[in-house]
This record gives C-alpha cells, structure tokens and sequence, in this order.
C-alpha cells in the first residue's frame, strides 16, 4: 500500500512530537492532568495537503501521537496544513473553525477544549532531540526550533498589532476603539437630547391646544 | 515450499529439520547484544518501524495479543501498557536465549502483570483456537522453516475479525536504494557483528536471509493462501522493511 509519506518518516515526526508535547505536560502545574477529561476521546485531523494524518489520543497525564486509527473519533478535520495552522494561533478557536476553511465532522466542543489546553503548552524541544540526534546537533536545532518559534510567536503579535493600527490609522477602514466610544456617546446624548425636544414639543402643542381652546 | 526435503538457510540450501537449530544457534550467538546491534544496524530506526507496527495494531484495552519471535520484548512491553490491567500479552518465542534476555528485559522495567512468556515454535503455536485479538510477528518469519505453516497455525489461534501483522524486511523500491542496501548488509553488517556481537557469521546470515526472503507481493499471495483476508501492505524506508496486515474473516 502506497502512502504520500513513507510511514516511518510520519512516526518520526510523530514520536518527536509526541515525546515534546509530554515532556511540557508533565511540567506543566497539573503535569498533564488537564487531559483527563479528555480520556478515550481520539481527534483526528486529514491534512489533505501535505496528505497526512495525525490522530490524538489524550488520556490523563499526556497524549499519544499516531498516524493510523482503526476505530471510531470523537471530532475529525479536513483541510490544508495552512488552515490547521491558521485554527493553531487563532485567539478564538470557535470563530476560527467556523468561518475557516476546515471541514469538521463529530463533536467540535471537546476539539475546541482541547485546541486550548494544548495551545498553552510552552514546548521544549531540546530533550526529544537530544535523544535522537546528540548533544551537539540536538542543542544547535533545538536553539534554532527555539528561536524560529518565539521568533514568529512575536511577529505574528507584531502582525497583529501592525496590521490592527494600519486598519484604525492608516487607511481608517475601522474607526479606533476610543473614537468609537466617543462616537456612541454623541448618538446616546443625541439621542436623549430629541427625545428631551420631543416631549418640550408635546407639552407646548399641548399648552397651544389649551390657548385655542 | 512445503513439498521440498531441504528449505534456505541463508544463500544455503539445507536439511528442513537441520534450519530451526541453525537458526537457534544463530540468536543463541547474538541475544545478549541484540538490542544493542538493532541499534546500531539500523541507526535506531527499527524502533519507528515496530513503532508504526503498534499503531496498525489498534490493540486497546482488554485486548489478548501475542507477539511471536518477540525477542527482547520491545513490541511486548508496549503492548502490555495499552492493553491495560484486563488485557493480556503473550510474548513468544523459540529461542531460550532470546526469551530469557526479553523478560529480564521486561522485569527490569516493572512489568509483570498480564504478560506471559511462551517458548513456542510459530509452526506450532500452543493455544486453543481464536484466542488473539492480534498476534505480530516481527522480523521473525524469514526464520521460520515453513512459512506456510506458520501462517496457518497464526490464523488457528487469530480470533474472527483479529489481525496479523507481519513486519518483515523486504525488497527495496528503487534499485539505486537496493545497491546501496547491499553494500551496506554485505559490508559492513559482518564488520560490525564481529565488532559488537563478536560474531560476523550470525550477520552474514540476516543479510542472506532477507534477500531469500518471499517480497511485498509474494508475501500478500502467501497471507491470501493461508486463509487471511484484506491483505495489504505498507512499505517503510523506501522498501526495505514491509508491514503486512490481515484480517481473519
């Protein structure tokens, strides 16, 4: 059977993963208990370009990696390595997955609980491969993994916070949270202001009524 | 293969009763360095192949599974923690010395519960019929006199709608992969047996008895034969190990 990527390129990758994910689990404060609810649940994710997939199997206290799953999931996604990535760094998951490019199929409820816990996970990737690769090369690819993720960690900040002032600033496509505000409380004492006119209206049409009559 | 008085030893043809002592001889020879040289001939890379092999399983927990020619128990040891506290594993194997060094092996490691250890012949495997929910094989058939036979007794003891999974070396995709394949096992697997293991000889033989070896499709053919169905096969480093899998309808 001929599959995109030889099987034991993808356990590679997998077991690497894996053995990171687990090692930040376990320093992290509940050191890994925040799966246990998720225990027996298995999520998969079909990464149609690269065509690759990844299942996952948390239980209490870590999670298992695999590439084959024979048997009933809990949540599967459909897409492109860039939607995943695109659903990773999502500040809110939900709306992510729902205006996305993704094609989910089961419970999205327990993904998304998941897609949070796992998101907070500072990973070290200098023990797994130390383990594989040595202390030397291990030490030189971890710092490089290192500094590329904290490196793009920051400038999707950046991004962010760039792209967000040339919106507001620069090309004004949106208006500035605090002119906003300014801008609701004109329409508010606008508003009671006409609704202050109407009723002087009403009493002097009132007291002109009495006049005549 | 059945019908023939002698079967390969290797590059040679020998007396079908004289393999299994030869074999025996042969993992008696390298058991107590055996980790260590898997190791070092595959450049740790033996362990993503049985890795993959456990994922193909979907072994879960309460489930019985038997790893045949289990040797130092690697596939054994990861069985036993997903089978869980109700399932079972049976690690077997022909070779005393091989069975001895795998449950020290597993000892060592605190596990004891729902493993058992069988010194058994694949040919003749002793357990009633249908009693696995998966029974693995791994780099252990291309030793076995009568594949055939081997085959068949596995299906015996499968349980319906059970797998076997034979993860075996097999034969290399592309032919530049196969000569430098063949340099390698030819050249410097012997050196490095008689280096570590202190035995060129019991090397040379791996290396003559996965070129003997029945290939991807043949194997398929063979499952087929014995009674298996939904044969498949995965290939791994490009051919150089397969992993075949089939269900017992």
């Amino acid at each position: 059977m001929s599959r995109a990527v030889d099987p034991a390129l993808q356990t590679a990758v997998l077991a690497a993963l894996e053995g990171a994910l687990n090692r930040a689990l376990a320093l992290s404060p509940r050191r890994g208990g925040e799966l246990a609810p998720f225990a027996g649940q298995v999520f998969a994710l079909h990464c149609t370009a690269p065509e690759i997939d990844v299942y996952l199997h948390p239980r209490d206290g870590g999670i298992r990696l695999t590439g084959v799953h024979d048997g009933p999931v809990t949540a599967s996604l459909r897409g492109e390595a860039a939607d995943f990535a695109q659903l990773a760094r999502a500040a809110d998951p939900a709306a992510a997955l729902i205006n996305g490019e993704l094609e989910l199929q089961g419970d999205s409820a327990p993904l998304l609980e998941l897609q949070k816990v796992l998101s907070t996970i500072d990973i070290d990737w200098e023990a797994p491969l130390v383990a594989v690769l040595g202390d030397v090369a291990g030490h030189q690819l971890a710092q490089l993994l290192r500094g590329s993720f904290s490196w793009s960690r920051e400038a999707a900040r950046s991004l962010a916070r760039q792209v967000g002032e040339y919106i507001h600033e620069e090309a004004r496509l949106s208006p500035p949270r605090a002119e906003l505000e300014d801008f609701c409380a004109d329409v508010r004492e606008l508003d009671e202001r006409v609704n202050r006119l109407q009723s002087r209206s009403a009493r002097l049409r009132r007291q002109l009524d009495k006049l005549r009559g | 293969m059945g019908d023939r008085d002698t079967t390969d030893f290797g590059y040679r043809e020998v007396d079908r009763n004289e393999k299994a002592g030869l074999v025996g001889a042969v993992f008696d020879s390298v058991a107590s360095r055996y980790d260590l040289m898997n190791d070092l001939m595959s450049g740790g890379i033996h362990r993503l192949w049985k890795r993959f092999t456990i994922e193909l399983s979907a072994v879960r927990p309460g489930h019985t599974v038997l790893d045949i020619a289990g040797g130092t128990g690697d596939l054994a040891a990861r069985f036993a923690d997903l089978v869980g506290d109700e399932g079972t594993v049976v690690l077997a194997d022909i070779n005393e010395s091989m069975l001895q060094v795998g449950r020290d092996k597993l000892l060592d490691t605190g596990r004891l519960d729902g493993i058992g250890f069988v010194q058994a012949d694949a040919q003749y495997l002793p357990f009633p019929d249908d009693c696995f929910d998966c029974i693995t094989i791994a780099f252990g058939l291309r030793n076995v006199t009568d594949k055939e036979l081997a085959l068949a007794s596995m299906l015996r003891v499968i349980k319906p709608g059970g797998r076997l999974l034979v993860l075996e070396f097999s034969k290399p995709r592309s032919d530049l992969l196969g000569r430098l394949y063949d340099a390698y096992s030819f050249n410097v697997l012997p050196r490095l047996g008689r280096l570590v293991a202190g035995d060129a000889d019991s090397y040379r033989y791996l290396a003559e008895s996965i070129r003997v070896h029945p290939d991807q499709e043949t194997l398929v053919e063979m499952m087929e034969d014995a009674g298996f169905s939904q044969c498949e096969y995965y290939d791994m480093t490009g051919g150089i190990v397969a992993l075949h899998k089939g269900i017992k309808a």
